[in-house]
């Protein structure tokens, strides 16, 4: 029982870090109807400049977080203007082969001012609790708590602020909401900012809790993609939903299996959900 | 049109003949004629998933079912015995019965959903590859997977040698190319580009959607099977690593940088970009960088790719004749 339960708890964990990283995701596709493939390499990048932040310069935790969310946001904007924004309208492929090179450029990149060494970020609180027989461990609590704050976060930033709504109405209809005044450019570049800061804060998260690699970047594609299609892509709560699924597959199937297995079955999941569900749990109908 | 046609013959006539005499042009260079093998099946794994794109949709699941050919023909010989003639065959038919199967519930998905729908395929074939590891050989893979010898009564051709394999290689790739272009420019082909162009409407005019889905799909799935046996044979060393989602990327963006709308844009990408991608060997780290570079500039400097360049040059030279 208490095992199941920790299982649980640390599914609850992984689960809001996925959905973290798949809301960003499904942000930038529901707004700009492109696959961001590099979206894992954001993730990437916000957890080695929370590195070089807090390791090798020593400068206090909590702002490097916030430093790292800014400076991915900026990147984000840049890369959206610089190199999607020439693409908007084409075929989707044309978008899609971009961010692929993108990927293949950041991660080697990575790999050679990083190195290939596996780094660990020490966290900002340490020590825990036992609670009937499970181990609650204040950073895994901290941790939680910083990611399910910025889901909400967001929720409210996008149903209650004037730049929300243009998000939301862009994602509705790019050429009505152009006609009414929203300046889709500048919501484009927003959303691309405000997604990969999302995936870069869930980077520093997870940096903390396990370790970071050049190479972490692609596991983190493939997660959020898992649960954007299973959720349903451009729906926030499909993201938070599937990301629950897909933690408590990851916890539960690999600590009593394995993680082949884990992997594995994830992908049944998600198959059996779009054979029964096409357009996943949420989500609409994409042409 | 006429002249459009024969200008398209004579460009395809001599690739062949460039392919045909390719050992000699390279003075039986081994590591040459390694790189032109690796054409080969790039161009095949590249076309056979353009036919895919035909009818509007891109599987990542290409590399996956290239692992199933692989697999088959190579467990048929490593197990069996079975000589490489058969596993060839037996290979891309077990490769085209899979994606028959699967293909019925994965038809049901559309646009972008299918896209991740043949990912998850994909990943889940490779992931079995590495799970059970009595019949697959697990993350370690099979090795011993040597090509077969044949006696003529008066020369004996051993395909271990690479010449003979490039043109063992080079002539099943040719049919590829050649069943996909003929199909592509036959009624089906039609009606594949009719579902690319609007799936509704094609429904409407009398187009069994789903049913040409699903055969297109098994076929070019069933052409990968059969790259995938060569490429184990060629290899003779086959692991789940092969197969995973990178070759099915690196057959997408052949197609993409090759150019959309014919059979010659994925031909013309797979050959440049892994002629490219061998030049970049000689700077080490910074291969995956520069092919990364590379490949964003040519879509955004050269949209519609590889296959427009013949279009662009004509009408450079027409205006400079006015």
């Amino acid at each position: 029982m208490t095992e199941l339960l920790q299982m649980g708890l640390t599914g609850f964990n992984l689960g809001l870090m996925y959905a973290l990283i798949a809301i960003g995701l499904t942000l930038i596709f529901g707004v700009m109807r492109i696959i961001q493939y590099a979206h894992g390499e954001m993730f990437m990048l916000g957890a080695f400049t929370l590195y070089y932040w807090h390791v090798e310069f020593g400068l206090p935790y909590w702002l490097g977080v916030v430093a790292s969310a800014v400076i991915i946001f900026g990147f984000g904007a840049v890369l959206q203007i610089v190199l999607f924004r020439p693409l908007h309208g084409k075929n989707i492929l044309y978008s899609l082969a971009v961010s692929l090179g993108l990927v293949l450029i950041i991660s080697s990149t990575g790999q050679i001012l990083f190195g290939t060494t596996v780094k660990g970020i020490p966290g900002p609180v340490s020590g825990g609790v036992l609670m009937g027989g499970t181990y609650l461990s204040y950073e895994r609590m901290v941790i939680s708590a910083v990611s399910a704050a910025l889901i909400a976060g967001l929720w409210f930033f996008l149903r209650f602020t004037v730049t929300g709504l243009a998000i939301r109405a862009v994602a509705e209809d790019p050429d009505t909401s152009a006609l009414q005044g929203v300046q889709t450019k500048r919501i484009h570049w927003i959303a691309f900012g405000l997604g990969s800061a999302m995936a870069a804060i869930a980077g520093c998260m997870m940096g903390t809790l396990l370790s970071i690699v050049p190479t972490m970047g692609f596991l983190a594609t493939i997660k959020a993609f898992m649960i954007v299609i299973m959720g349903g892509l451009g729906s926030v709560v499909g993201a938070l939903v599937g990301g629950m699924v897909l933690g408590m597959i990851d916890s539960v199937v690999t600590t009593t299996i394995s993680g082949d297995i884990a992997l594995i079955l994830s992908f049944v999941v998600i198959f059996l959900v779009l054979v029964f569900r096409p357009s996943g749990l949420f989500g609409q109908n994409w042409d | 049109m006429q002249h459009l046609d024969r200008a398209h013959k004579a460009a395809w006539t001599g690739l062949l003949i460039v392919a045909l005499l390719l050992p000699a042009l390279v003075a039986f260079d081994t590591y040459l004629i390694h790189v032109a093998i690796t054409i080969t099946l790039n161009v095949a794994l590249a076309t056979s998933m353009w036919m895919i794109w035909s009818l509007g949709f891109i599987s990542f699941a290409h590399a996956g079912f290239m692992g199933i050919g692989a697999y088959t023909s190579a467990l048929l010989l490593t197990k069996l015995g079975i000589s490489m003639w058969y596993g060839l065959w037996l290979g891309a038919l077990m490769s085209g019965l899979i994606a028959l199967i699967i293909s019925v519930p994965l038809m049901r998905t559309r646009a972008v959903y299918f896209f991740m729908a043949s990912w998850a395929v994909g990943e889940v074939i490779k992931r079995n590859f590495a799970y059970f590891r009595d019949l697959f050989g697990g993350w370690d893979g099979v090795f011993d997977i040597n090509p077969a010898k044949i006696n003529l009564g008066f020369v004996q051709i051993d395909f271990a040698d690479r010449v003979a394999y490039y043109y063992l290689s080079l002539f099943f790739v040719a049919l590829i190319v050649l069943i996909i272009h003929r199909t592509n420019s036959s009624r089906t082909g039609m009606m594949y580009w009719s579902i690319h162009e609007n799936e509704l409407l094609a429904q409407h005019t009398g187009v069994n959607v789903f049913r040409e889905k699903v055969i297109a799909f098994t076929v070019a799935c069933t052409l990968a099977g059969l790259t995938g046996a060569l490429y184990a044979h060629y290899q003779t060393y086959i692991s789940p690593k092969s197969f995973d989602i990178w070759k099915s990327e690196f057959a997408l963006v052949h197609v993409i940088v090759g150019g959309l709308t014919t059979v010659g844009g994925p031909v013309a990408g797979a050959i440049s970009l892994t002629i490219v991608d061998e030049l970049l060997r000689a700077t080490g780290y910074f291969r995956t960088m520069f092919f990364g570079v590379v490949l964003i500039a040519t879509v955004i400097l050269l949209p519609g790719g590889l296959e427009t360049i013949p279009g662009r040059l004509r009408r450079l030279f027409q205006r400079s004749g006015k």
